[in-house]
């Protein structure tokens, strides 16, 4: 069996740099929040910005596993995934799996909600408020302060699926969805077709890396 | 894909009814009972909510005009004064009976009625912050005015943290 199993990168490093930081990203919002530090929340969301908005930028021009647009699932695919999933049968599929693209798109709508609200929001001592917060009505910003709390809790949410899910996938169908976004790489039967390159092209790093960093600066320039 | 599925599934909307799951509505007919002032209950809970609100909103103004590039004093004016009328008589706002028990939708918790000594001193505090304010306001002081806004903010926030549901 072992020597039909060969090695293959799946991932592109970046694609795996943005999963981790977003992790400790994620973890550092609500830690400040909780805690009411509102000028590094408001600091480091200026940073968590930049970071959606390079995976946008990347799921536009990164390699054929980081795109964005081919995860919006199409019903058939998805259904015939879903009758894959049983313990023994489940064959992983290179790159997102339909029901993984479905949970990518969902999680970063989530978290992009996340960040455009709290660069409004307007905190109940209308002492602090997000980057933009000074262009509406206290009452419109403790509304979409509000919402901001309510898409934390849809957040956390999807993030304890995305939990049970990999560990559904570890312990029920042998498939281990953690190694591949630490190393990159993922083992795969001979019989399935190779996936195309994950390389990056460094001019296009580069180009999504300005982008970001040019969103960021506007905020701070525009924002208050 | 049912062996699989029907667990997920199960789990997928235990956990989406644990996120839904609110708090009881209020009864809308709750806080009628009138106080020893000739408010109801819920008129009572209504208007210091107002009041809050009006607080913040003009507070929100004094801040935005201070980051503004040339903050007009005028403005400030404007807006301590109505703060200072939104928060004339807050320690008055609670009455007993005005509290969760009475059935009408307030963010007040026991607390207050808990420890009123406590409760007091946090609303001088604020009133003690707003009096700052206003002397820096009266100097045309821009960066003491912005040092007094900054000292009141967490006079509120004193406040809430123990007093007031959530934040």
């Amino acid at each position: 069996m072992s020597e039909d199993i060969v090695k293959t990168r799946v991932w592109d490093w970046t694609i795996r740099a943005f999963h981790w930081l977003l992790v400790i990203f994620v973890l550092a919002m609500w830690w400040t929040a909780e805690q009411g530090y509102m000028v590094w929340h408001k600091w480091l969301g200026v940073g968590f910005l930049s970071l959606l908005t390079y995976r946008l930028a990347w799921g536009a021009i990164g390699p054929n596993t980081a795109r964005l647009l081919p995860l919006v699932p199409r019903p058939r695919a998805l259904v015939a995934y879903l009758k894959t999933l049983k313990p023994g049968e489940h064959k992983r599929p290179f790159g997102h799996s339909p029901l993984g693209g479905l949970a990518v798109l969902a999680l970063l709508s989530a978290l992009w909600a996340q960040i455009l609200t709290g660069l409004f929001a307007v905190d109940v001592n209308g002492l602090a408020s997000g980057w933009f917060g000074h262009l509406i009505s206290f009452d419109m910003g403790r509304d979409l302060a509000d919402l901001h709390e309510t898409i934390f809790d849809v957040l956390t949410v999807l993030i304890v699926l995305h939990l049970v899910a990999i560990t559904t996938y570890g312990l029920i169908l042998r498939t281990n969805l953690i190694g591949p976004m630490i190393t990159g790489v993922q083992t795969r039967r001979e019989t399935e077709t190779a996936g195309p390159s994950v390389q990056v092209d460094w001019r296009r790093f580069f180009a999504a890396l300005i982008l970001s960093g040019a969103c960021a600066a506007a905020i701070v320039w525009l924002g208050r | 894909m049912t062996r699989i599925s029907t667990p997920i599934l199960g789990a997928l909307s235990l956990l989406l009814v644990a996120s839904c799951g609110g708090g009881e509505p209020a009864d809308p007919n709750a806080g009628s009972e009138i106080l020893a002032n000739g408010m109801t209950v819920k008129a009572q809970i209504e208007a210091r909510q107002d009041g809050y609100k009006a607080i913040g909103r003009n507070f929100k103004a004094i801040n935005d005009e201070l980051k503004t590039s040339a903050p007009d004093v005028t403005v400030i004016e404007t807006a301590l004064t109505a703060m200072l009328d939104a928060s004339s008589g807050m320690a008055d706002w609670y009455p007993e009976g005005t509290g969760p028990e009475s059935g009408v939708k307030t963010e007040a918790l026991d607390t207050i009625w808990e420890d009123p000594a406590d409760f007091a001193t946090k609303i001088s505090d604020y009133e003690a912050a707003l009096t700052g304010l206003s002397a820096a306001v009266e100097t045309g002081d821009l960066e003491a005015i912005a040092a007094a806004a900054q000292a009141t903010g967490p006079t509120c926030g004193a406040c809430h943290d123990k007093f007031r549901l959530d934040d």
